[in-house]
């Protein structure tokens, strides 16, 4: 990298946060041979130098994995804290959504990442009017925290997996978290 | 052990390995050893292909319970494992503000911006170009009366309502089937539209109950292939079997 002159370098930069940030069809992000292609090999480091600065803006950047090859994993960039939760209230969520969206999360971590909807609609339907429940669900699957198969089985979706600190998500219901 | 006993303990394994994988049952609760054993016992016996294909079909699923136990114990030795009981008790014991709370101290979202491009400008500018006015959207449509009509002898023949068409109907298409020996299900069936391809899947359903064709079905490789028989055969055991069509 040392090579590469400033202006090149900053070139770079601007194309690593445009195909970071902007939406490609429906979802956010970049994988890792996209990344590549646009950057040169050395775009792990372009990557490092880019997280320095984005982390005077409180943010940071987070490499999902796709469970497959590591060319297809994808890269995202995040909010580097948590929002407060008057924030979050202005982002478009109800707090009983985001309270439905802990209570599946949970259930999901703890079974291994899949369980049959029926099931976890039942433990919703103590806690949530009915009426609420469905919509939800249909948003969380939409915006991608959730996916469900053709046999009703749901699974975490691939923007928890970006958004989510599973482990903090675990221990805070357990009242054992961060504080 | 007759070879209905056979099938059955075997489409029962398939069954079993299938609900470990599609309703997340625990994959322990599967006593693979035991079912090796059986299929162990049962393979001398297995004569038709049908039944050794069955028979590979559940080492398959047995080999992906394996799999998933491994999964299992990966994800209990995990730090991500807690009972699922507690966890349960805890969402009930938990407000819904507090749930929200837990959820959003571990939110991290992600940065998301939309961009328009020249291309979406041009054809919003087109779409807006041809957009009938609001006054025109809103006006209804003209209602039409249609009263039922009355259908000809010659369009219920050749719907193949009427019983002495339907039987030439079928012997054409078994005289069709006896030309072409054993063929690929999909293949004789396919017609000049969808329409067609559904009539001639239904003819051939007649067929076959009828005992003037046979089905062979290849689940491996899901093959289906179907013959015309000459003299129908007593059949010593009945299965119904669905294969659906799409367009």
């Amino acid at each position: 990298m040392t090579e590469e002159t400033q202006d090149e370098l900053r070139e770079k930069f601007a194309r690593a946060i445009q195909l970071l940030c902007f939406k490609h069809h429906m979802e956010p992000g970049a994988r890792t041979w996209e990344l590549r292609h646009a950057l040169g090999k050395n775009y792990e480091q372009i990557l490092e130098a880019l997280q320095t600065e984005l982390e005077k803006f409180g943010l940071t950047i987070k490499r999902v994995s796709s469970g497959g090859e590591a060319e297809s994993d994808r890269f995202f960039v995040t909010l580097r804290e948590s929002p407060p939760l008057t924030t979050a209230r202005t982002y478009g969520w109800r707090v009983d959504e985001m309270g439905m969206l802990a209570a599946i999360l949970a259930q999901l971590l703890v079974r291994g990442g899949k369980a049959p909807l029926k099931e976890i609609l039942q433990v919703l339907e103590e806690k949530f009017p009915k009426f609420r429940i469905d919509p939800a669900i249909e948003k969380f699957i939409r915006r991608g925290y959730l996916s469900q198969d053709e046999e009703g089985m749901l699974y975490i979706g691939w923007r928890t997996r970006a958004e989510v600190d599973e482990k903090t998500l675990l221990g805070l219901l357990l009242g054992k978290g961060k504080s | 052990m007759k070879a209905t006993e056979r099938r059955d303990i075997l489409l029962r394994i398939i069954d079993l390995c299938e609900s470990v994988s599609k309703k997340g049952l625990n994959p322990f609760d599967v006593r693979v050893g035991e079912l090796f054993d059986k299929l162990r016992e049962l393979l001398p016996l297995l004569r038709r292909h049908e039944e050794l294909a069955l028979d590979l079909q559940a080492v398959v699923g047995l080999a992906e319970v394996i799999r998933q136990q491994g999964e299992w114990i990966k994800h209990r030795s995990s730090l991500l494992y807690l009972d699922p009981l507690l966890v349960m008790l805890k969402i009930h014991a938990l407000s819904t503000e507090e749930l929200a709370q837990i959820f959003v101290r571990s939110w991290h979202p992600i940065l998301e911006l939309e961009c328009l491009t020249p291309l979406g400008l041009k054809e919003g500018l087109e779409y807006w170009k041809f957009l009938p006015s609001l006054q025109e959207r809103l006006r209804e449509l003209p209602k039409m009366e249609v009263q039922p009509g009355r259908i000809g002898l010659k369009e219920l023949e050749e719907m193949g309502f009427i019983h002495e068409c339907f039987d030439e109907m079928l012997d054409s298409l078994w005289l069709e089937l006896r030309k072409r020996g054993r063929v690929d299900y999909w293949k004789f069936i396919k017609g000049k539209n969808f329409s067609e391809r559904v009539k001639r899947a239904y003819l051939l359903s007649f067929l076959i109950t009828y005992g003037l064709a046979k089905i062979y079905l290849d689940p491996i490789e899901e093959r289906i292939e179907v013959e015309a028989v000459d003299e129908p055969q007593r059949k010593r055991e009945i299965q119904s079997m669905v294969i659906s069509i799409t367009k």
